[in-house]
């Protein structure tokens, strides 16, 4: 899941949360989760004053951002110690399928 | 080494300069101790901190709480629970402690914070609240060794740099105690109540807590998980071990882990645009 601005979403992204009106969570919400973007959809949440949405993956990069295999790498690096330790062992595996879910990769 | 440490204890404990809690709060312990104190009695003295109490109205009129337009601290305070509100004025105080001292540490407890209390909801755990506090808390003790004997915490830092130590590693063997133990000793001297005291001094040795191990073992798994994650920067580089006592007594088990850690995540892009909107105010 990546939090991105309006300007920058694409026909095709998918939503991965509800948006509300003037991006305050208390309003109605106008659109929900896992909504399928498209070109006017874009255009009317933009008449609606939405700033920023959450969408699927990580379809945006930013400049300075880190890639998938850098993010892995410190991962391996934060887990050196204790990656034997079966309980460690597990929650690096989870870790892992998550980073890799939510980069998309 | 055992002259270092009580040297050291002499030094932190002097209470000349150790950073005090505000009298807010001292009052507030004071009288939810004291069965005849009324909501409005406590209500009078929220109301004398200006941030607090508005930190408490809009936490009372936030969605997540489902009541609309309360306006007064008294009915925020019914609404919302005495505990709620002593948890509320315990962490925004120690925010203003920790956030001057160092945003990575600061953020790193904001973010044990979080992931405790979403474990906690997740096991459907009692005092919630509480958990989630003394997770905010649990490294207080390594503000206190920077604010009191910073050279000592930068000969510390370069251990774990240099040798690759764990930090309760490099702690012992520079100043002969470690960061938990120190915040057993202030939260000591703040008299908070055992159910924060001990996750606070046993969130590294699970197995000492005696009377509140359940809300120690979520206060370790929570700091675990998000040293595994790389949020905010704790001082350390490498994950410490998960304690087989801790998953134990909470009964974790792997799918419960695999939800979780997603729902920290999700949680946790919220948390770092807070803590960078906190940052520029």
């Amino acid at each position: 899941m990546q939090k991105i601005p309006l300007m920058l979403a694409k026909a095709g992204m998918v939503l991965a949360r509800d948006v509300f009106r003037g991006d305050s969570p208390v309003g109605m919400p106008i659109c929900g989760k896992d909504t399928v973007l498209t070109d006017s959809l874009i255009t009317r949440l933009d008449q609606m004053d939405v700033q920023t949405v959450y969408v699927d993956g990580h379809p945006v990069w930013e400049e300075g951002e880190r890639t998938f295999d850098e993010l892995l790498q410190s991962l391996d690096m934060r887990f050196e110690k204790s990656r034997q330790e079966p309980l460690n062992s597990m929650l690096y595996d989870i870790y892992k399928a998550y980073l890799a879910k939510s980069m998309g990769a | 080494m055992e002259d270092k440490r009580s040297e050291l204890k002499k030094i932190i404990m002097d209470t000349r300069t150790l950073p005090t809690l505000p009298n807010v709060i001292n009052k507030l312990n004071a009288l939810s101790d004291n069965d005849k104190a009324s909501v409005q009695e406590m209500a009078r003295i929220v109301s004398s901190d200006q941030v607090l109490s508005a930190r408490i109205l809009r936490l009372a009129n936030s969605p997540s709480y489902g009541f609309y337009r309360v306006s007064t601290i008294s009915n925020a305070m019914i609404l919302l629970g005495v505990n709620v509100v002593k948890s509320l004025a315990l962490s925004s105080s120690i925010f203003a402690i920790m956030e001057k001292n160092s945003v990575g540490l600061w953020e790193h407890s904001l973010g044990v914070g979080v992931a405790a209390n979403l474990l906690a909801r997740k096991l459907g755990l009692p005092e919630c609240e509480e958990i989630a506090t003394a997770a905010l808390l649990h490294d207080i003790g390594k503000v206190i060794v920077s604010l009191k004997c910073s050279e000592a915490a930068k000969e510390i830092q370069d251990l774990v740099d240099e040798r690759h130590l764990y930090t309760m590693d490099a702690e012992h063997e520079v100043i002969g105690t470690d960061h938990a133990e120190i915040g057993g000793w202030l939260s000591k001297s703040w008299f908070l109540p055992d159910k924060l005291s001990e996750p606070i001094a046993f969130h590294h040795d699970v197995d000492k807590s005696q009377n509140h191990r359940i809300k120690t073992s979520v206060v370790h798994i929570a700091d675990v998980l998000i040293k595994a994650s790389g949020f905010g920067n704790s001082g350390d580089r490498y994950v410490p071990v998960m304690q087989q006592i801790a998953w134990d007594t909470l009964k974790l088990n792997e799918q419960i882990m695999t939800e979780l850690v997603t729902e920290i995540e999700d949680k946790l892009v919220e948390v770092r645009n807070f803590s960078l909107e906190m940052m520029s105010e």
